[in-house]
């Protein structure tokens, strides 16, 4: 039995404007194992965003636990947070979030930067990864020369450079169409096979499909657990 | 559609306060700078313009060209008399003559009122005021000032001396020399004229004024003897400047004949013309003029920069409209009519800023302007109109263009609200002129601070200049030894003018019995033998002067020796002639070179000698401890020397610091603008950084995501204005170095402009840039990135 990468505990989150309160997340407890590939589902609005969020150290809960490789980071401030999370985790979003004034291989580069990696090793990283990616020979495009296939391909290229044992996806297919997204989703599978972790949030079946549990929410509960074959 | 313009404008300018906030304060204080500038410049145009037939006005002067040209407004005595008896070109031809810081006495029963006149009175001729436009309220202008010993008086001067304006057929006493009665009532003169004397009394008293007959000298000039002509309609002005060559060939001989010449000025180039006591100098007029125009372009640019940022904001409006059936040129309109409504407020707060600032701008040019509302109403109008189109148009434009599907579904971004460059050239414009007003006040400070704390070859400290206004030996011996024991003083002189004074006489002289005159002049001080100890004036060469009551022995300073291509040593023991020959004594000493004068000037050669009747200053060199008991002691013993006269005592320090006035004005004026230039650029900067934050919020966001920290965050923000600060100041500083060497130009003794000027402006930038940027850049590297990337 693999340890736990990822377990949560009656996590809470609230969102507050003048007049009303919305509960995004409510006492939501589940766990994700190391080398699991998770699927979470759910209608708009249910919470799933916003757990991804809380996962990927970008935000903090209200209230609950909220353990990374048995150590508790629910109250971890920015700064603490911020490093675990450029050590530790890949981001891939539905709309690439590439930096339009940074070339391909700038924007591959970037989490290197901060993590101090220097010149030379970066170089060779980014060139690694890219050539497994098959985009080596886009190197020095800008992301709006690209189609968007290719876009989610440098996204991926940047949220794995730097090796992390963690990548959340946050509909990583959604702006794609489907062979680009078919292709999308056997480059994740691969990267899982290789051992890392991966929660994907998606409206999709067909990709929850490549996952081996999907987790399905309802106004922030976990509301049916599936486990793949 | 016009009430729709302005039913949707409001509510938008409501709901973003911070963006109107921003633009209204700018575009107020441009604005009211605006105004400012141009009451002043109005104010200047204005002066003397109210005469009749201005453009056939012109005042004489006189040009020496010896050596290098220079020029006086001071004529010889007779010109004026000559112009008018032997050519019929003038009209009206009047001479007129001033002399200052006079004594006025009135006897009222057996009551002594003494009043000190700082302007002085004018000997003038009674067609003065046939040519200036200057009413007379009571009296004859006909037979005025015709017979000797009349006087015309300001109703100003009538209240001052009398109480009321009945003063026909009353007495004063001028000096404690003259009695004059007055025959008529002047008009007070309007503010904008350059005469400022508040009495004209008749020139025909003047030989007995001062006891001089000067009628037929035609080689001393007086600063303050001038004439005025109107020349007849008929008449050009190269006949007149020929007909004055003519006076010249009349009158002089030799050498003199090419030396001598005598020119017309306009009168509307008597107030501008700096080498002829101009006050205004047009170069001036025009770098405020130049100045406003930059201040409300500032203001203009900050106005598009933060409109074109915030367009997009307001994208789904637009869309809205457009698919309801907007024409680009209705959203155009919608756009001025907000801009109108901004301008509008702007232009409310200016005027009242302008008119709680103008008092001190009268204070600092001690002048009484008033905004007169029709010419300014219309500048005012004016420059609304301008600023709502130049910076109303282009954020228009720009909305009208919105493609609406784009617009609708809140699309649009960055390129369809014009390139991020043309708000980075607004921000460097915005930045070379800050720059450009910082070093420009800065070197005016360091010249200041340099003219006024440097070695100026004399004590300036602790000395007390008093008037003598009558040379009466024993009288002056006893004051001076009641002076001396005085406690805390340490020396007394008697002297016409201190080292230093903007009061000095320059006479020909003739050097070691050479068979000519030199070709230069020497500025001769007047002062007794402790005159060198007093000043604390040292001694390069020979001995002081000994006790004497008539010039018997000279001092000379090394600029004379140097003048004369001598060591300083090799003039002691040789004769000096001054005053065309009439003094004539051997060089005992020689004084290491003084300041004479302001920084302005070159060092003059100067001779000392000791002459009773050339004293009009007793200097008191004193201990500051015991000063009010040791002034008070001073009233008390001059009183009683001059019981007739009225007390007045100035610090010799004081007087160096009048020297640069008018330096000091214009280092105020700098200094003002420079401050409102620099936070219309930080409300500027604002906005640009607001927008870049904005702007930038999904890269800081993804930024964040992959590990950045906050320092790494802001440098992206600093990054960005550090280059535009850097490009503003290369072009801000080649700019103001050409200026400000322009200005320094007129100080012979001055700085050299280093690199610790610009260092310490781009300091000074970079610290307010910091402090205007890092809150919003502190903020926009704080914000949750979850935010920024949620919207995706």
């Amino acid at each position: 039995m693999e340890p736990n990468m990822i377990k949560i505990t009656n996590l809470e989150k609230f969102y507050r404007t003048e007049e009303v309160e919305t509960i995004a997340l409510n006492k939501l407890s589940m766990e994700v194992k190391k080398g699991e590939f998770v699927a979470i589902m759910g209608p708009s609005g249910c919470g799933k965003s916003t757990l991804l969020n809380i996962l990927g150290m970008l935000d903090d809960p209200d209230n609950g636990s909220y353990l990374f490789n048995d150590i508790e980071v629910a109250h971890f401030n920015e700064r603490k947070r911020a490093d675990l999370r450029k050590h530790n985790i890949g981001f891939v979003f539905q709309s690439f979030n590439l930096i339009d004034e940074l070339t391909v291989f700038e924007n591959v580069e970037l989490p290197l930067i901060y993590t101090g990696v220097p010149t030379a090793e970066r170089k060779k990283r980014v060139e690694a990864v890219l050539d497994k990616m098959q985009i080596m020979h886009r190197r020095n495009h800008y992301p709006q020369q690209l189609s968007g296939g290719q876009q989610q391909r440098v996204a991926i290229s940047r949220a794995v450079v730097n090796n992390p044992k963690l990548i959340l996806a946050d509909e990583p297919t959604g702006n794609l169409d489907s062979s680009n997204g078919n292709e999308v989703m056997e480059l994740l599978t691969d990267l899982n096979e290789q051992g890392t972790t991966i929660v994907m949030v998606t409206h999709s079946e067909h990709d929850a499909r490549y996952s081996h549990r999907i987790i399905r929410l309802l106004d922030g509960q976990t509301v049916l657990e599936n486990i793949m074959i | 559609m016009l009430k729709n313009y302005f039913k949707i404008g409001w509510p938008n300018l409501r709901r973003n306060k911070a963006y109107a906030g921003i633009s209204i304060v700018g575009l107020a204080l441009g604005i009211a700078c605006g105004i400012l500038i141009f009451t002043l410049i109005s104010y200047h145009l204005s002066f003397d313009n109210f005469h009749k037939n201005p453009d056939r006005i012109f005042r004489f002067y006189t040009e020496w060209d010896d050596q290098g040209v220079s020029k006086s407004v001071g004529l010889p005595q007779p010109f004026g008399k000559t112009f008018r008896n032997d050519y019929s070109l003038g009209e009206k031809t009047a001479r007129i003559i001033d002399f200052h810081q006079s004594l006025i006495t009135i006897h009222e029963g057996n009551q002594v009122k003494k009043f000190r006149e700082e302007n002085g009175v004018a000997f003038t001729e009674p067609e003065f005021f046939d040519i200036m436009n200057y009413p007379l309220i009571k009296g004859d202008k006909k037979s005025v000032l015709q017979q000797p010993n009349e006087a015309l008086i300001t109703e100003t001067a009538a209240i001052k001396f009398f109480g009321n304006t009945n003063v026909i057929g009353k007495v004063f006493r001028l000096d404690n020399k003259l009695n004059f009665t007055i025959t008529g009532l002047l008009k007070d003169l309007p503010d904008n004229t350059d005469r400022n004397q508040n009495i004209y009394v008749s020139y025909s008293s003047l030989d007995d004024f001062t006891n001089k007959k000067r009628e037929s000298n035609w080689q001393g000039v007086y600063s303050g003897s001038q004439a005025y002509t109107l020349l007849k309609a008929s008449v050009s002005v190269n006949q007149a400047e020929a007909a004055l060559a003519s006076i010249v060939k009349k009158v002089y001989k030799g050498r003199d004949l090419k030396v001598w010449h005598f020119h017309l000025q306009p009168l509307n180039d008597i107030h501008f013309n700096p080498e002829l006591n101009g006050f205004a100098d047009k170069k001036y007029l025009w770098a405020l003029f130049f100045i406003g125009v930059f201040l409300i372009l500032t203001a203009c640019v900050n106005f598009v920069n933060l409109a074109t940022a915030q367009a997009l904001n307001r994208a789904k409006e637009v869309g809205i409209r457009k698919v309801l059936g907007s024409l680009p040129f209705q959203l155009f309109w919608q756009f001025i009519a907000e801009t109108a409504i901004i301008t509008l407020f702007a232009v409310v707060i200016s005027i009242v800023l302008a008119a709680l600032t103008l008092p001190l701008l009268n204070d600092l040019f001690e002048s009484q302007m008033t905004f007169q509302w029709l010419p300014l109403g219309i500048f005012i109008v004016g420059i609304s109109i301008l600023v709502v189109f130049l910076s109303g148009s282009y954020p228009g434009l720009v909305l009208a263009r919105f493609q609406p599907i784009l617009a609708l579904k809140s699309k649009l971004s960055q390129k369809h609200i014009g390139g991020f460059s043309l708000r980075r050239i607004l921000i460097v414009t915005q930045f070379s002129i800050a720059q450009l007003l910082i070093i420009g006040a800065i070197i005016v400070v360091s010249q200041l601070h340099y003219s006024q704390n440097s070695d100026l070859g004399f004590n300036k400290q602790a000395v007390v200049l008093l008037p003598v206004p009558d040379n009466n030996k024993a009288k002056l011996q006893t004051m001076l030894n009641q002076l001396n024991q005085v406690p805390g003083v340490t020396s007394t002189s008697l002297c016409y003018q201190a080292p230093a004074s903007q009061s000095n006489n320059t006479t020909g002289l003739v050097y070691d019995n050479r068979a000519e005159e030199e070709h230069w002049g020497v500025n001769t001080k007047n002062g007794d033998q402790n005159y060198l100890k007093t000043f604390g004036l040292k001694l390069v060469a020979g001995r002081n002067l000994n006790p004497a009551d008539t010039a018997t022995e000279f001092l000379v300073n090394e600029t004379f020796a140097k003048k004369l291509n001598l060591k300083s040593a090799d003039v002691i023991g040789k004769m000096l002639a001054i005053n065309g020959k009439t003094t004539k004594a051997p060089i005992v000493g020689v004084v290491k070179d003084f300041y004479t004068y302001s920084f302005h000037e070159e060092i003059d050669a100067i001779c000392i000698m000791s002459d009773y009747r050339g004293f009009s200053t007793c200097a008191i060199k004193m201990n500051m401890k015991n000063a009010s008991t040791a002034l008070a002691s001073f009233e008390k013993i001059w009183n009683n020397t001059f019981p007739q006269e009225l007390y007045s005592y100035a610090f010799f320090d004081d007087n160096i610091k009048k020297f640069y006035e008018l330096d000091n004005i214009l280092l105020k004026l700098v200094e003002g603008f420079a401050l409102i230039a620099i936070f219309i650029s930080c409300l500027g900067l604002y906005g640009m950084v607001s927008f870049m934050a904005v702007r930038k919020t999904k890269e800081i966001g993804v930024r964040k995501v992959l590990g950045a920290g906050i320092q790494s965050i802001l440098w992206l923000f600093g990054k960005e204005f550090c280059r535009l600060l850097l490009i503003a100041f290369g072009i801000a500083a080649p700019l103001a170095w050409l200026t400000m060497n322009n200005y320094l130009q007129g100080f012979k003794y001055r700085i050299t402009i280093g690199p610790e000027i610009f260092l310490m402006a781009i300091a000074i930038t970079f610290i307010i840039t910091t402090i205007t940027v890092g809150y919003r850049a502190i903020r926009a590297a704080l914000d949750n990135p979850v935010r920024s990337l949620r919207s995706e």
